[in-house]
């Protein structure tokens, strides 16, 4: 394929994938949940709130159209990485506009008061902690691996390294050897191995949201999407580690000049981790469903509890902030899977350390360029 | 879960002048009470039930505590929180210590328009709900 329509399909891709998913987010919600607002069981069926909806697929169909548009316009006249990411800043910012304005007109429809809150006092035990373990275990012995031998090999490498690979798997960059630049890919796999499995072991422990008087469909439907979940995150953990393990050692290899370039195999991967994050979300969302939603068969007498019921708890319905809380991970109200709790210092504290380990990575590869 | 078991739930109201620790304990009570929670039953760690009720892990534990004292759970490091079974024998002292809350009770009913005849039907129905189920399965288990 050239280059040219590779870039197109690339754009094609990304803004069908990513307008896709943000388009029909409104299928897979709790219901009870409009656009961010717990409004009710009863209410959202009510015409209001189908208006709402219809009024979200009309534009945002627009927005996805517009964005294609001016994405293959921008091929031609913009430069590559600006032509390529154009696209998607143009859908996510559409997304955030149009999420807002769904946001405020649902707020209309917010019952007052204050729900109940409800937990289970049969024992369920924790679903889905084994693959975690499991892959805590790969991520960690597999990034100690790979920095182990980055630095074993370190003093043995040439003045200059490779940096960066070509589509073919061969090097088309070096810059001179320093300990960023060579240590920057095993950091990285240690950083991903652990982080990864450390949030699928988590959400493993993520508050359940209930329903009143449902015979318990409600719980069962959270602890099954819980475990799908938790093994999900678990095995994007692992295939993401071996992935980078594999470049990380390679390129070092590559440095040392015992291979010509990176194995077809990594290719291979990147392509095997693309296929199965994007299926596993998607099955995720139509067999699930959000929380588990297309599994509890929710009735307008079964009302959600205040995990996700309280609208006093979400700043923007995007953002849960409760302090008393001591869960680190809730279910998102508008989306797929999980968020921290904002006003639980520890959940802060771990956004902090992975945001503060991802910018760390970025500023690196930034400076070893 | 196991297929087809209904979960008992605790639902806290926080708009309401009880405590969330009496409301959380009194619901644990009158579901030992009422044989739905079986002696030796677990229940929930402390974390789990304070992040799916949304409050402060010390609420739950004193929740937890108070049952304890008043014999209804046993708490283990190991085991963590089981439904304990109910005293094989009756201790005297505690029984007149209950008595007189029993005592002080009625006459509040009494007080608040409760005629003989429905105080008596009103125990009696309270009665037949905790009566036989927590026992039998106490024996069963213990």
């Amino acid at each position: 394929m050239e280059a040219g329509s590779a870039v197109t399909a690339l754009v094609v891709f990304e803004v069908l994938v990513t307008g896709g998913m943000f388009l029909l987010y409104p299928l897979i919600v709790r219901k009870g949940l409009l656009f961010g607002v717990y409004v009710g069981e009863s209410a959202c069926e009510s015409d209001a709130a189908r208006r709402i909806t219809r009024s979200w697929y009309a534009w945002m169909i627009g927005a996805i159209v517009l964005s294609l548009a001016s994405g293959l316009a921008g091929l031609a006249a913009l430069p590559l990485p600006v032509a390529a990411l154009a696209p998607v800043v143009l859908q996510l910012t559409a997304f955030v506009a149009l999420y807002l304005r769904a946001y405020r007109r649902a707020r209309a429809l917010a019952p007052a008061g204050t729900p109940p809150a409800a937990a289970p006092l049969t024992v369920v035990p924790a679903p889905g902690t084994v693959l975690p373990k499991a892959a805590l275990l790969f991520g960690a012995c597999l990034g100690l691996w790979v920095m182990g031998y980055a630095w074993l090999h370190y003093p043995d490498l040439p003045a200059r390294v490779p940096t960066h690979f070509g589509p073919s798997g061969r090097p088309d960059a070096w810059k001179p050897k320093s300990l960023s630049t060579v240590m920057l890919l095993p950091l990285m796999t240690l950083s991903m191995g652990v982080g990864l499995s450390a949030f699928a072991r988590l959400t493993a422990r993520a508050k359940r949201a209930i329903r009143l008087r449902d015979q318990g469909a409600s719980l069962e439907a959270q602890v099954r999407f819980r475990a799908a979940m938790t093994n999900f995150l678990s095995g994007v953990s692992m295939l993401a580690t071996t992935m980078l393990a594999l470049m990380a050692a390679t390129s070092i290899q590559v440095g040392l000049g015992r291979r010509p370039g990176l194995p077809p195999g990594v290719m291979a991967l990147a392509i095997v981790l693309l296929v199965y994050v994007l299926g596993g979300v998607g099955y995720l969302a139509f067999r699930y469903g959000q929380g588990g939603a297309r599994l509890e068969r929710a009735r307008a007498d079964t009302p959600l509890t205040d995990g996700l019921a309280d609208n006093r708890k979400w700043i923007l319905g995007m953002f849960y902030v409760d302090p008393e809380d001591p869960s680190i991970l809730v279910e998102r109200r508008f989306g797929i899977g999980y968020t921290i709790n904002f006003g639980n210092w520890k959940a802060i504290l771990l956004l902090a350390v992975f945001a503060g380990i991802i910018l760390g990575i970025c500023a690196a590869a930034l400076l070893a360029r | 879960m196991s297929a087809g078991k209904v979960p008992i739930i605790v639902v806290v109201d926080r708009t309401a002048e009880e405590p969330v620790y009496e409301q959380i304990a009194r619901q644990i009570r009158m579901g030992i009470a009422a044989g739905e929670l079986p002696a030796g039953a677990p229940l929930p760690p402390v974390r789990v039930l304070a992040s799916d009720l949304g409050c402060n892990p010390n609420t739950v534990a004193r929740a937890y505590r108070l049952l304890e004292n008043e014999g209804f759970v046993r708490i283990r490091d190991r085991e963590g929180v089981q439904v304990a079974p109910p005293a094989a024998k009756a201790d005297a002292e505690e029984m007149s210590r209950l008595l007189g809350a029993l005592r002080a009770l009625l006459a509040r009913m009494r007080q608040a328009g409760a005629a003989p005849e429905e105080l008596r039907a009103m125990i009696a129905r309270e009665l037949e709900v905790i009566h036989e189920a927590p026992v039998r399965s106490a024996r069963r288990r213990v």
